[in-house]
């Protein structure tokens, strides 16, 4: 493996997008992850004496309404965009990816039920019908990412499928199966390790989708609840201080951009090094 | 002692016009330490032969007849004994090593499996018996070690890999599939070389299945011609040689270039079979070889000849035999 990984670096290095989305990400995931250990200030302190105070050596970014630190909410908005998104795309890929994997190996019936449910979720313009499901089930986080897991569940199954469909056909499946191999074992130790990399690059995808969703939820008021800090809520809350300090406004939308806009060249990079055929020509 | 036994096999297909009849009333015999040869064109149905025995028919295919392997009918068991069968008491080569092996798999691992799953060995033990197999076939673990990955390797190599892939757990009975076609001259030869040595060395039975006379001859103890889904001369490999009693037989060794003649002056001109393999959709009624064959009667197309035999163990289906042997 070393080897081919060490290919797959090379080619990434001359990519533009991969790298730059790849120190994006990278910056990103480590702002959140030292937010766990610390921030300049602690989150949830108000001190409404330093209330709406602009940059400066103390507070880099200026202080809310509240006199809470800029700096320190979006530290930690970053924990709680980065645990949404990989825990609504692990929900997506635990139950799509075998899903898909399932309906090639067994097809039939199997395939026909798995991807008619499949439509159907499709059906659902995805952010609106994570609304929905909030708005049932109560606002809170845990019922956001849940919401958005249950959207990512179609694309990964769906992926999953035709991708395993186009393995299943080779020779060496065959060959796999005259050695005595089930379609279990199949799937697993010679279907999924050559998709691996379409799936890589879906999940980079969606991860910044699933970031950019539960921003929408939290700036609508039906994803993280206070005093819980995030992007999305940040946004809806410097709304009606759009003229009094802007700033509080600039910037999480910045954080929100960035970081999306990063995953998503990321993403793209990703699959010009791993996909030899969507290479483009330079 | 018998290893394989086929018996009236038939593999039927239902299409939007009608069941198509693919193989027709294959009947084949193999005995432990020999090798059967499976000759014909393209399309007459020998690579799908070798998928009913392994139990892998597309979907949609039925098969009926019987498949006896050590006296137990293979289409009869189930799937979930079939596979364990499978990689264990049958293998199988395959024509292009560059498709059969996993790309994203060392090759170590991929020859490992079979054992882990066959024989339950650990990791360890597994990896240390399939760098012996590999050592075995001409990869020696210190020249090509277990790590490397399939792009790795030459044409002629891989195909050594898939050869140790097959026999890792000591199956009984081998079928090949063209196992050398994709591969250059001078490596073909030692492809079957190591291929006829494994064969003796572990006292499997060999089906091996080819359109090249030429390996036929140099390898195999019986063969079998098919055409268009059925076997239409079958016998011991150096009788077959010898009489090539049915016209299509005959056609096929017309075809075959050979190195007997050294002046150009007796060298005849390489005959071809006019026409084609007729579709499974678009048989004709009687002999299927009817519309390509220069001996062809009023009777041929009337009703299928059935298999004659000619000699203790030598048949063909023909109803011109002796207008054909005359010749």
């Amino acid at each position: 493996m070393s080897e081919g990984w060490a290919e797959v670096w090379r080619m990434g290095l001359r990519s533009r997008g991969f790298v730059i989305g790849g120190v994006v990400t990278l910056i990103f995931i480590l702002i959140a992850v030292s937010a766990l250990i610390w921030t300049p200030y602690p989150v949830a302190e108000i001190v409404v004496s330093r209330r709406f105070q602009g940059i400066s050596a103390a507070h880099w970014l200026g202080t809310d309404q509240f006199g809470r630190d800029l700096v320190s909410l979006l530290m930690a908005g970053a924990v709680n965009s980065v645990a949404v998104a990989i825990v609504a795309v692990g929900l997506g890929m635990g139950i799509g990816v075998p899903l898909g994997a399932l309906a090639a190996a067994r097809q039939g019936w199997l395939d026909e039920i798995v991807m008619r449910a499949n439509d159907f979720a499709f059906a659902f313009p995805a952010l609106l019908s994570a609304v929905m499901i909030t708005a049932l089930a109560g606002p809170g986080a845990v019922n956001s990412i849940i919401a958005i897991g249950i959207f990512n569940i179609p694309v990964f199954a769906r992926l999953t499928r035709g991708a395993a469909l186009v393995v299943w056909k080779r020779e060496f499946i065959l060959a796999a199966r005259v050695s005595g191999k089930g379609p279990l074992r199949i799937s697993v130790e010679h279907v999924l390790p050559n998709i691996a990399s379409v799936l890589i690059v879906q999940a980079t995808i969606q991860f910044a989708l699933a970031i950019l969703a539960e921003a929408g939820l939290s700036y609508l008021g039906l994803g993280t609840q206070p005093p819980q800090p995030s992007w999305g809520k940040m946004l809806n809350e410097a709304q009606t201080l759009m003229f009094l300090a802007p700033q509080l406004a600039i910037f999480p939308g910045m954080a929100i951009a960035l970081t999306v806009l990063g995953l998503n060249l990321f993403g793209d990079g990703l699959r010009d090094v791993l996909d030899p055929r969507l290479r483009r020509e330079r | 002692m018998t290893l394989l036994a086929i018996e009236n096999l038939c593999v039927e297909l239902d299409g939007p016009d009608g069941t198509l009849r693919l193989l027709d009333d294959v009947n084949l015999f193999l005995s432990k330490g020999r090798c059967l040869g499976l000759v014909g064109e393209s399309g007459c149905g020998k690579s799908m032969t070798a998928l009913a025995i392994m139990g892998l028919l597309p979907r949609g295919m039925r098969a009926s007849g019987r498949i006896l392997l050590e006296g137990e009918d293979l289409l009869s068991i189930g799937e979930d004994r079939l596979c364990g069968l499978r990689g264990r008491k049958m293998a199988m080569v395959f024509q292009e090593p560059m498709t059969a092996l996993n790309p994203v798999v060392p090759i170590g691992r991929q020859v490992a499996e079979g054992l882990r799953l066959h024989l339950g060995l650990t990791r360890h033990e597994a990896e240390l018996r399939a760098g012996k197999m590999l050592a075995r076939v001409g990869l020696p673990v210190e020249r090509f070690p277990l790590g490397l990955f399939p792009h790795q390797l030459s044409g002629g190599q891989r195909q050594r890999v898939v050869i140790a892939m097959a026999l890792t757990c000591g199956p009984d009975l081998l079928v090949a599939d063209e196992p050398t076609t994709a591969l250059d001259v001078t490596v073909q030869a030692q492809i079957l070389d190591l291929i006829a040595e494994l064969v003796e060395e572990f006292d499997m039975g060999l089906v091996l299945i080819t359109h090249d006379l030429g390996v036929v001859a140099e390898s195999t103890d019986t063969m079998s011609v098919m055409y268009a889904g059925k076997v239409v001369e079958d016998g011991p490999t150096d009788e077959v040689f010898q009489r090539m009693a049915h016209p299509y037989t005959r056609g096929l060794f017309a075809a075959m270039p050979s190195h007997s003649s050294d002046l150009d002056a007796t060298r005849k001109r390489l005959t071809t079979i006019p026409g084609r393999v007729p579709d499974a959709s678009s048989r004709p009624s009687g002999c299927p070889f009817v519309a390509r064959c220069s001996f062809a009667t009023d009777q041929c197309s009337d009703a299928p000849p059935p298999l004659e035999r000619l000699a203790h163990r030598h048949s063909a289906s023909c109803f011109n035999l002796s207008r054909v042997e005359g010749l």
